[in-house]
């Protein structure tokens, strides 16, 4: 123990210093070239990135140091007061016993939370600090170059700098509207199909199932490429057949009203499988004496599906619904796939009629490497999806009463 | 009854593009046309001879080398790896990685020292790499390489007068044309007009010209074949923006009047993979596209000649072009010997032996003048629409040039007015070439040269 502690002290003593360091300053000397005998010859400096990683990686450590600290502090008090009353401390075993006995379920879960503090909340601070950086190309990509800490700066220039904040607030409206509509598109026609084949009257469900799963079945990247492929506006099988039975052609892909209708639809295609596979599952659990009972009220087939069947489908779908709708919001590979964010629009900055946030943020990273304001964009991305989840998780019944699962 | 042919054919292209696409997606592997593991110099057409270089540089001891190249290049990095190892003693590893995302995974992977000794790319990366301090100078051999490449190459490979690369090959693209369609290239865009006029059949999908309209770079010889530019003092100054003035306005004029003269269809409706099919099938007439089409169209048992793009505006045509060098890594434990390959594998003998592996077009000077390159109908063909170039700029700020022009062609070709489209397109790349600027501290760009 005292072995452990004074590791930890010797450790910090010298990390710590380190760490504040490389994260106040972000380094002092980037790498350079120097030549040496006429030769060139690389000196390695600081890489801002790594050091503000490191950096973070030691405030972490200690962070759960001093948790550590504390909590021993408090069992020492404990055990004193124990002592005070004449009782005997407990020994080690006892202890390890106890551990075992009553704190099991924490013990289990220290791995896991270790985990989770390094491998996800220690990356989304990491990507949360860049929105307070610099780090763009094409001047402050490291490790030839330092990035700086800028404040609030990214932030001014997204909303102040009027093709910016024009570009933001245009392609959030279209990600909010995708979002809400792409979700219930999919659930009303997996809600639909789901109720229309849990008929009775309708013959060989398992042919209808399969049929209806197999666009699931297929790795969504291809489908959507010969999506791409049948709604191209010339040369796509859907346009030839609509001109052969004398109807005009539509520009399904390169107008922006057409373009958006058609990433509806096909999202509707590809996300309806798993809608019908939902509904289905919870339809087949609803006690069929429920609706005898009905039956014998009186009740006729739709105040059955009122009453019985939606009530029991929105308890058990809900949350999924929201999970759903905020998958919708960062729905990368359809948008992506189909139209790249096509057709262009020429007052956006990097983005075109039909790019979501995430698909922005992706052209802002990789095409262009501007990620002080990817990593802005982000941030606001969270906060609304967080918000709006939170906000629509508690209005939930499943999240009010939980009787209806017991 | 026409109709209904057509729509048959049609599904036809569809689903052999559909199976294209498929191809693509489960990457077939093979695609080498000759196995690369005889002794090349022996079985070659050319006289090839491979010797240790004239230098007093030797490789680090028990050195070992990665090195990335695309899938194309496999062969002749094959074989040149297997001479390097014999004359030096030191082994060769190569990976697959296309030359465009090799500085995108080299940012992170080399300063972790996870990445390749010695990477491919073209001088449109070269500008982040370098100011990023990512890549070694070529200081050991720069004296040779100025005076044995074509300046072109050079300056391709230079970035703020400084020599980082080892040209390999150029890449152009020029016009494809299917001899059995059409007999003699037609010399300029009146005559494609022409043409195209009499060929054209939308109905059964036959197209007398057709390009990648969408794509700037595909487009550019709209601009910069009458007086535009990117950036101007040779691509050096970001600055002085040339896609505005009064020749790109003209060119583009004349690109937005052949929506309705020779490609009657909606700029997004113009996929490269529908078009390669199209000329593939023999419905296309001429079809412009780069070189690493010949092999595809030979597959395809089309009778195609190659010919620089037709003049435009009356001036000769210049598209847009690429070097790709090999650049050594900062981080490489081994720089003696990545020199060593980097030189090695692109002297005048590995020139000669890439052009006959993989068709590559030569950077170095004897190479190209041998006389069996010339008698290559083909890549003299590109070679001369390579001379008619610009070269594409090296400068980081070329970045944020790609997307709102390709937009602007989109626009411009559907049917918007061209300065208008043109101008605010330029506002917007200055608008992100300052955004990225913004407060750059000058000691930091200094320190690293």
């Amino acid at each position: 123990m005292f072995l452990a502690s004074g590791f930890a002290v010797t450790y910090f003593a010298s990390a710590l210093r380190q760490a504040i360091w490389g994260i106040a300053t972000l380094g002092d000397a980037p790498s350079r070239l120097v030549e040496v005998d006429g030769k060139s010859v690389n000196i390695p400096g600081d890489h801002s990135i790594n050091l503000m990683i490191q950096s973070l990686i030691v405030l972490f450590l200690l962070a759960l140091y001093i948790i550590l600290c504390i909590q021993a502090a408090r069992d020492a008090y404990s055990t004193g007061k124990r002592r005070n009353a004449g009782l005997s401390p407990s020994t080690f075993r006892q202890t390890l016993t106890y551990l075992h006995d009553f704190k099991f379920a924490q013990l289990l879960l220290v791995l896991p939370a270790a985990g989770i503090l390094f491998l996800t909340i220690l990356p989304i601070v990491f990507m949360i600090l860049l929105a307070f950086t610099n780090y763009s190309s094409p001047h402050h990509i490291p490790p030839g170059n330092l990035v700086d800490w800028t404040g609030f700066e990214t932030f001014v220039q997204l909303f102040r700098l009027s093709s910016w904040s024009g570009t933001f607030l245009g392609v959030l409206g279209w990600t909010v509207l995708w979002a809400v509509v792409a979700t219930a598109t999919t659930f009303a026609s997996g809600l639909a199909v789901a109720l229309v084949l849990s008929q009775k009257e309708v013959r060989l469900k398992g042919i209808w199932r399969t049929l209806i799963i197999i666009p699931y079945a297929i790795p969504q990247m291809i489908s959507l490429l010969a999506m791409k492929m049948m709604f191209n506006g010339k040369f796509g099988p859907i346009n030839q057949y609509l001109s052969h039975f004398g109807l005009g052609e539509l520009p399904w892909l390169t107008d922006p009203f057409w373009a958006k209708l058609t990433v509806i639809i096909v999202n509707m295609w590809v996300g309806m499988p798993l809608s019908f596979l939902l509904v289905s599952s919870v339809l087949s659990t609803i006690p069929p004496d429920l609706y005898e009972a009905a039956k014998v009220e009186g009740a006729g087939r739709w105040q059955q599906a009122r009453i019985i069947t939606l009530p029991f489908i929105m308890f058990a779908i809900a949350p999924i619904i929201i999970i759903q709708l905020a998958g919708n919001f960062n729905n990368f590979n359809v948008i992506y796939l189909l139209t790249n964010g096509g057709p262009s629009n020429p007052e956006y900055q990097f983005a075109g009629h039909t790019d979501l946030l995430i698909t922005w943020l992706y052209k802002l990273t990789l095409n262009n490497n501007i990620y002080n304001i990817a990593s802005a964009i982000g941030i606001i991305l969270f906060i609304i999806i967080a918000a709006f989840s939170i906000w629509n998780y508690r209005q939930t019944r499943s999240f009010k009463d939980e009787e209806m699962t017991q | 009854m026409k109709k209904k042919t057509s729509i048959g054919s049609l599904s036809k292209v569809s689903l052999v593009v559909a199976a294209l696409s498929l191809t693509m997606v489960t990457a077939c592997s093979n695609n080498a046309n000759e196995p690369a593991g005889n002794h090349a110099s022996g079985a070659s057409k050319f006289d090839l001879t491979f010797d240790k270089l004239e230098t007093d540089l030797v490789p680090e001891p028990g050195a070992s080398l990665l090195v990335w190249e695309s899938k194309e290049a496999r062969p002749f990095v094959e074989a040149i790896m297997k001479e390097f190892t014999d004359v030096y003693g030191v082994e060769v590893r190569m990976q697959e990685l296309g030359t465009m995302d090799q500085i995108g995974k080299f940012e992170l992977d080399g300063p972790a020292g996870l990445a390749a000794d010695v990477i491919t790319t073209s001088q449109d990366h070269l500008g982040k790499a370098a100011s990023a301090g990512l890549i070694l100078p070529n200081d050991e051999f720069e004296a040779a390489t100025r005076s044995e490449h074509e300046e072109v190459a050079v300056t391709a490979a230079s970035y703020n007068n400084k020599l980082y690369g080892y040209p390999i090959k150029v890449m152009t693209y020029a016009m494809f044309y299917n001899k059995d369609l059409i007999s003699k290239p037609p010399a300029t865009m009146e005559e494609v007009i022409e043409f195209s006029q009499t060929f054209n059949d939308p109905d059964s999908n036959k197209y007398g010209f057709m390009f990648d309209v969408p794509f700037f770079y595909f487009s550019y010889p709209f601009i910069g074949s009458t007086g535009g530019y990117i950036f101007g003092k040779d691509g050096t100054d970001p600055a002085d923006i040339g896609l505005n003035n009064e020749g790109a306005i003209k060119g583009m004029e004349l690109f937005a009047s052949l929506r309705d003269k020779v490609l009657p269809i909606s700029a997004g409706d113009i996929a490269s993979d529908i078009k390669t099919t199209l000329f593939s099938e023999g419905s296309v007439a001429m079809n412009v596209t780069g070189s690493w089409f010949i092999d595809t169209f030979r597959q395809a048992g089309i009778n195609f000649g190659v010919a620089p793009i037709p003049a435009v505006g009356g001036q000769d045509s210049v598209t847009l072009s690429q070097v790709n060098s090999w650049y050594v890594s900062a981080y490489s434990k081994y720089p003696n010997a990545a020199k060593l390959f980097a030189r090695f594998a692109s002297n005048k003998s590995a020139q000669l032996l890439n052009y006959e592996l993989t068709g590559a077009v030569p950077t170095h000077k004897e190479a190209a003048q041998n006389a069996v390159i010339q008698a290559d109908e083909i890549t003299s063909a590109f070679y001369k629409q390579f001379s008619s170039s610009h070269s594409a700029p090296s400068i980081p700020e070329i970045g944020s040039v790609w997307v709102p022009m390709d937009a602007a062609m989109v626009e411009i070709w559907d049917g918007k007015d061209v300065k208008e489209v043109l101008d605010r397109a330029v506002k917007q790349i200055r608008d992100a070439i300052s955004l990225n600027a913004k407060s750059p501290k000058p000691d930091s760009t200094k320190a690293s040269f």
